[in-house]
């Protein structure tokens, strides 16, 4: 236990000391960060609102110019199932229904005892605050359009609708997809320092101690835990400060897809330097991995319009279900009940890796 | 065979106070035998020495001694113990020095003592470690940014963090100047003084016959000959070398004929005459000199060396 916890403060030691490996774990996945967000939400101002007019008279028409006119909405026209739709891939971050009956609800005249009509106005739950900005701008907009129209009695009222999962925003949809792409690189990464230390005889020194073998690999994997915890803080830092990205989720189902995530990937890692002969080729390996998988695992861009069997290597990878189980959770607030395929799947990646390396990976 | 210690009070060097023992010890890798029946005994207290060249099988042979390689076939007993069955009990009590191994770049000199250090149920003190082997005012540096002397004995230190009773080294002075050397064999000869036992290889003769109490030479995976300097050079060379510039009208058959001559050599641009009477020799080689008009440039008389014994046992020199 001593030399567990020595050997692991050593590793963190190095590791902290060593630019490259901060750069390209904690810098890294912020930088991409900052530019996924500002290419997804176009600057950062302003909000895309979808706006579905079932009534398509003068008067609704008349709304819908009112939206146009100036303002932080961004106004989109569709019908309502389009709209929603969009709104899941992160096009729009609400969609506003005008409903038939809008212009007659005005012709009722003053005294009508009607209830005022309901607008519908879908927003994303799992983003707070830009769903409270929309509500707000939009309520406003509502009401002045009738002021305009110098009604004294209010005759519509948005009302916000909350649709329960899937309503990811862009901003959303990529920081847990950073998240996942970033605990994707630690752990398989973690082949090269692996691969180094047995070119540099530096495994052969440890394995001339009375130091047992489950402490050099569990060292390795509670230095991959520790940064995999950083990592996840300052993604969700840098997520919530710039793009007001709000984690719905169970934080103890996020915390275990995170952990089992991290320790798959290092035993993935592991794999890799039980096949790569020197540090080159660890590096190789490591890079003929991850590209691939980063862009076939659907956690930056949908795969629809893929052939089939990529698709099928799709349903292979583990960061495709990674990926799926962070955004399902952390913004879409899934239970987990709904993501036991993703941990079966992970834990299987992480079985079947620690087997392999159990077999192959040499110390010397 | 000892038989091995049963007594708790004794500390497991057996009976006869050897600390290794070895027979017939083989190792093959793939067709390739890297050791081929080898035979020896350290004892208690002495600094043997393992020489011979690059791919001679000597870090093989080490190696199976520490524990870090299986043996393929043969007996081996380390401080009493198998090292292929009781490999963790052993490590506890040996120090081990491995040829070129780096440590870790980014860790300080203190910082990697203490970490293997706690890798032992009983470690030196960080300090008193940093002392012995001159490191203090490098205890602050990374290891990267030590000078190949500096980084080599950080790993002789390392070999004596847990105060072992036996020591192996293997090449630790390889690409070493000659001053830091030279501190490292003063720091070898005092592990002997402190009762411990030293097992190094080497491929340096100056640095077997300066440190070794005892060699064993070895070339293609077989011990050739064992014994200590003077044994070793006795025991082939009862006569001198005389040396002397390569003259081409002195023929071997000439050479052989002169006075007391047992044996003519040619080393690169010299001839070298072996006698029993280096008088006797020298003589007659300037009468056939004088004969021929010309003089011996470069003459002298010396004493066998290992790097004699060496050639004499595997007919090349040692690559220095």
């Amino acid at each position: 236990m001593r030399s567990l916890i020595s050997l692991t403060i050593a590793n963190v030691r190095s590791f902290v000391r060593d630019r490259a490996a901060l750069f390209w774990t904690i810098l890294f996945p912020v930088i991409f960060i900052v530019l996924f967000g500002v290419i997804f939400s176009g600057g950062g101002s302003g909000y895309n609102l979808g706006i579905a007019d079932q009534d398509n008279t003068p008067t609704s028409q008349g709304l819908v110019a009112a939206f146009t006119a100036d303002g932080p909405l961004k106004p989109t026209a569709g019908t309502a199932d389009d709209l929603l739709a969009s709104m899941k891939l992160g096009k729009v971050d609400a969609v506003l229904v005008i409903p038939k009956g809008f212009e007659a609800a005005f012709g009722a005249g003053a005294g009508s005892t009607a209830p005022p009509l309901q607008l519908p106005l879908y927003v994303d739950p799992s983003n707070a605050s830009s769903a409270a900005a929309i509500t707000q701008v939009a309520s406003a907009i509502e009401a002045g359009f009738e002021q305009h129209l110098d009604h004294v009695r209010p005759v519509a009222a948005i009302q916000t609708t909350d649709v329960q999962g899937g309503q990811l925003s862009a901003s959303a949809f990529f920081v847990p997809s950073i998240l996942a792409m970033a605990l994707m690189q630690l752990g398989i990464f973690s082949a090269i320092p692996l691969v180094e230390q047995r070119e540099k005889k530096i495994l052969k020194r440890l394995s001339a101690t009375p130091l047992p073998r489950w402490a050099l690999v569990g060292s390795n994997i509670v230095l991959r835990l520790i940064i995999a915890a950083a990592q996840t803080i300052i993604i969700l830092a840098v997520g919530s400060q710039l793009f007001q990205v709000r984690v719905t989720g169970n934080p103890l189902v996020i915390a275990g897809f995170i952990v089992v995530g991290a320790m798959a990937f290092t035993a993935l890692g592991y794999v890799i330097a039980s096949f790569a002969p020197t540090e080159e080729s660890a590096n190789f390996i490591v890079s003929a991995v991850q590209f691939p998988m980063m862009f076939l695992s659907g956690i930056f861009f949908p795969l629809q319009g893929l052939p089939d069997w990529l698709h099928t290597v799709a349903s292979f990878l583990p960061l495709t279900y990674l990926g799926d189980a962070l955004r399902q959770t952390m913004v879409g607030g899934v239970p987990f009940a709904t993501l036991q395929f993703d941990a079966l799947v992970l834990g299987g990646w992480l079985i079947v890796c620690l087997l392999i390396s159990a077999r192959y990976f040499r110390w010397t | 065979m000892p038989t091995p210690a049963t007594s708790p009070a004794v500390t497991g060097t057996g009976a006869t106070g050897d600390v290794i023992v070895v027979r017939d010890l083989r190792k093959h890798f793939g067709p390739v035998l890297a050791v081929n029946g080898v035979d020896f005994v350290v004892h208690t207290g002495e600094i043997f020495g393992l020489l011979g060249p690059n791919g001679a099988g000597k870090t093989t042979t080490i190696e199976m001694l520490e524990g870090l390689q299986r043996a393929d076939g043969g007996e081996l007993r380390v401080l009493g113990l198998d090292p292929g069955r009781q490999a963790s009990q052993l490590k506890a009590r040996i120090g081990v020095q491995l040829q070129t191994a780096s440590l870790y770049p980014q860790l300080t000199v203190a910082e990697i003592l203490a970490l293997f250090g706690s890798f032992y149920p009983r470690a030196l003190p960080v300090k008193q470690l940093l002392d012995a082997l001159d490191l203090d005012e490098k205890k602050d540096a990374r290891s990267k940014t030590l000078s190949g002397g500096q980084q080599q004995r950080l790993s002789v230190a390392l070999a004596m963090v847990n105060d072992p009773e036996l020591v192996f080294l293997d090449e630790p002075t390889t690409g070493l100047d000659p001053a830091a050397r030279r501190a490292l064999w003063d720091l070898i000869a005092g592990m002997r003084q402190q009762g411990k036992t030293v097992l190094m290889t080497t491929h340096y003769m100056e640095e077997a016959e300066i440190l070794c109490d005892r060699l064993a030479i070895m070339d293609h995976g077989k011990l050739l000959d064992m014994g200590t300097v003077t044994e070793l050079v006795g025991r082939r060379f009862k006569e001198r070398a005389v040396r002397f510039d390569t003259i081409d009208r002195l023929t071997d058959a000439k050479l052989s004929g002169l006075a007391a001559v047992s044996r003519v050599a040619r080393e690169g641009p010299e001839t070298v005459l072996y006698t029993p009477d280096v008088p006797a020799t020298i003589g007659a080689l300037l009468s056939a000199t004088e004969a021929l008009s010309v003089e011996p440039s470069n003459l002298m008389v010396r004493r066998a060396t290992l790097e004699d014994v060496f050639l004499d046992l595997t007919g090349r020199a040692l690559r220095d």
